[in-house]
């Protein structure tokens, strides 16, 4: 599985998730065949919220973990 | 003895101010309670779940101030610096709204984002410096425009033009919002996962920065604002390369705020010019409490970072929008934190119209944030790590 980070830590709101929600519909079809792994990370703490909860709506899978002073979000077809 | 008193009243303003910005600070840092982008999202992603805990925070805030007058605690009530209505408002609402989108978030959130290492926030505050400077230059033209659009001259609060006393519609609003609340709670709006460490939800946020504007209202004898102390600030700045400008300048000279400490009595008075009277005393310690309150709440989480790399429109963004959002805080008078968290749980007129300018407002900062500052075509531009 091909993986794509993004570093999108420090950017204006809400330029964090409207990244992710074009990087969704980018690699629509290669998230849902397992072929992509997106992993953006991300310092804007309302985005650990919403960035999942858009994956999660739109069927995808999302995990956090917590990096040093950051946040990771990796989302995948699940 | 006087002077005496006034040293009391000053140290109780500096040191209350300080202590609420501090509080504010931390609990707009933990809940990431950006007041800009409540109306950003209703607009770029129909998201009205941080804008309902907004309509929490302004019926509790209506509720403790009713509550608190009718105990004798806010004798200047409606408080100093809220006029009657005026066209100014509308237009300053909406010019308020387009900055503090296009900055990322209105005047207390770049305090608490600066705070917490926003290197955005940062310039957005340098930003609203330099728009509070440029407005000085148009004030005796914007004062003439507010007294030929002022809609019920004397008439502070939508109770005073209707005639009627506050606690009634007050009841009224709290009533219809108690209903409306309930129905959110029951569909589950202020629910969410919580998935980070310290994360304090919206609707406590709601209530206890409420709770924060009602210790304002009793202890300082007025509600949470900031942005007179952007202009002293510019003044001080101006001051320094152009004295003779500042000193004949209507803005920096004019003194609008007076009224009578609630708790010692003593008189005071302020104003926007580069002199410390009873506005520095109460707002630079409010302002430094925000960003130091929201610093330490970040150190704590291990989340203080100052990120550098940041793409230049985004930086121009946060540039001209501070520079807008300083001049129409201005204009309006004043800025969304005062109006929102002061003005309408008094149902003041003026907020009122400055709320219904917010909304085209963000609206249309929306609009130019992500067809200038945020191209849909830039996935080539996006910072993706190998």
């Amino acid at each position: 599985m091909k993986t794509i980070e993004y570093d999108i830590r420090g950017q204006i709101c809400p330029s964090t998730l409207l990244i992710a929600l074009r990087e969704f519909n980018i690699h629509q079809e290669a998230l849902r065949d397992g072929a992509v792994r997106l992993r953006f990370l991300t310092d804007h703490r309302d985005c650990v919220a919403t960035i999942p909860e858009s994956a999660r709506n739109m069927g995808y899978t999302a995990e956090v973990t917590r990096e040093q002073g950051c946040y990771l979000i990796e989302v995948h077809g699940g | 003895m006087v002077a005496g008193m006034m040293n009391e009243t000053y140290l109780l303003l500096a040191g209350g101010s300080l202590a609420l910005g501090l509080g504010a600070g931390a609990v707009m840092h933990r809940s990431d309670y950006c007041l800009a982008g409540m109306f950003r999202d209703l607009f770029l992603f129909r998201r009205v779940d941080k804008l309902r805990t907004l309509v929490l925070l302004i019926v509790a805030t209506m509720l403790l101030f009713e509550g608190a007058r009718l105990l004798g605690l806010l004798p200047n009530y409606p408080f100093p610096l809220f006029y009657a209505p005026s066209a100014a408002n509308i237009i300053g609402g909406m010019l308020f709204g387009v900055g503090m989108v296009l900055a990322g978030g209105c005047v207390v959130g770049t305090l608490y984002k600066m705070g917490a290492g926003s290197l955005i926030s940062a310039v957005a505050f340098v930003g609203l410096i330099a728009g509070s400077a440029g407005y000085a230059e148009i004030f005796p033209f914007w004062s003439g425009f507010i007294r030929h659009t002022t809609f019920f001259p004397g008439k502070i609060t939508l109770p005073q033009i209707i005639g009627v006393g506050p606690t009634v519609p007050v009841l009224l609003i709290a009533a219809a919002a108690g209903v409306l609340t309930l129905r959110w709670r029951r569909q589950g709006a202020f629910r969410r996962n919580l998935l980070i460490a310290g994360d304090l939800p919206a609707w406590q946020a709601a209530l206890l920065l409420a709770l924060i504007g009602l210790l304002s209202a009793v202890v300082i004898g007025l509600p949470l604002g900031i942005t007179a102390s952007y202009a002293k600030i510019a003044g001080w700045i101006e001051q320094l390369v152009l004295p003779g400008h500042v000193a004949d300048s209507a803005f920096f000279r004019a003194v609008p705020l007076h009224y009578r400490h609630p708790l010692t009595g003593a008189e005071l008075a302020g104003g926007s010019g580069p002199q410390f009277d009873a506005i520095a005393a109460i707002q630079f310690p409010l302002v430094a409490g925000i960003v130091f309150g929201s610093a330490i709440s970040a150190l704590l989480l291990g989340e203080w970072h100052l990120r550098r790399k940041i793409p230049g429109r985004q930086l121009i963004s946060a540039l001209a929008g501070g520079v807008v959002m300083g001049f129409a805080s201005r204009m309006a008078p004043t800025c969304n934190v005062w109006h929102l968290m002061g003005g309408l749980p008094i149902l003041a007129g003026s907020s009122l119209l400055f709320l219904g300018g917010l909304f085209p407002g963000a609206w249309g900062g929306g609009r130019l944030l992500t067809s200038l500052v945020l191209p849909r075509d830039a996935s080539s531009k996006s910072p993706v790590r190998p």
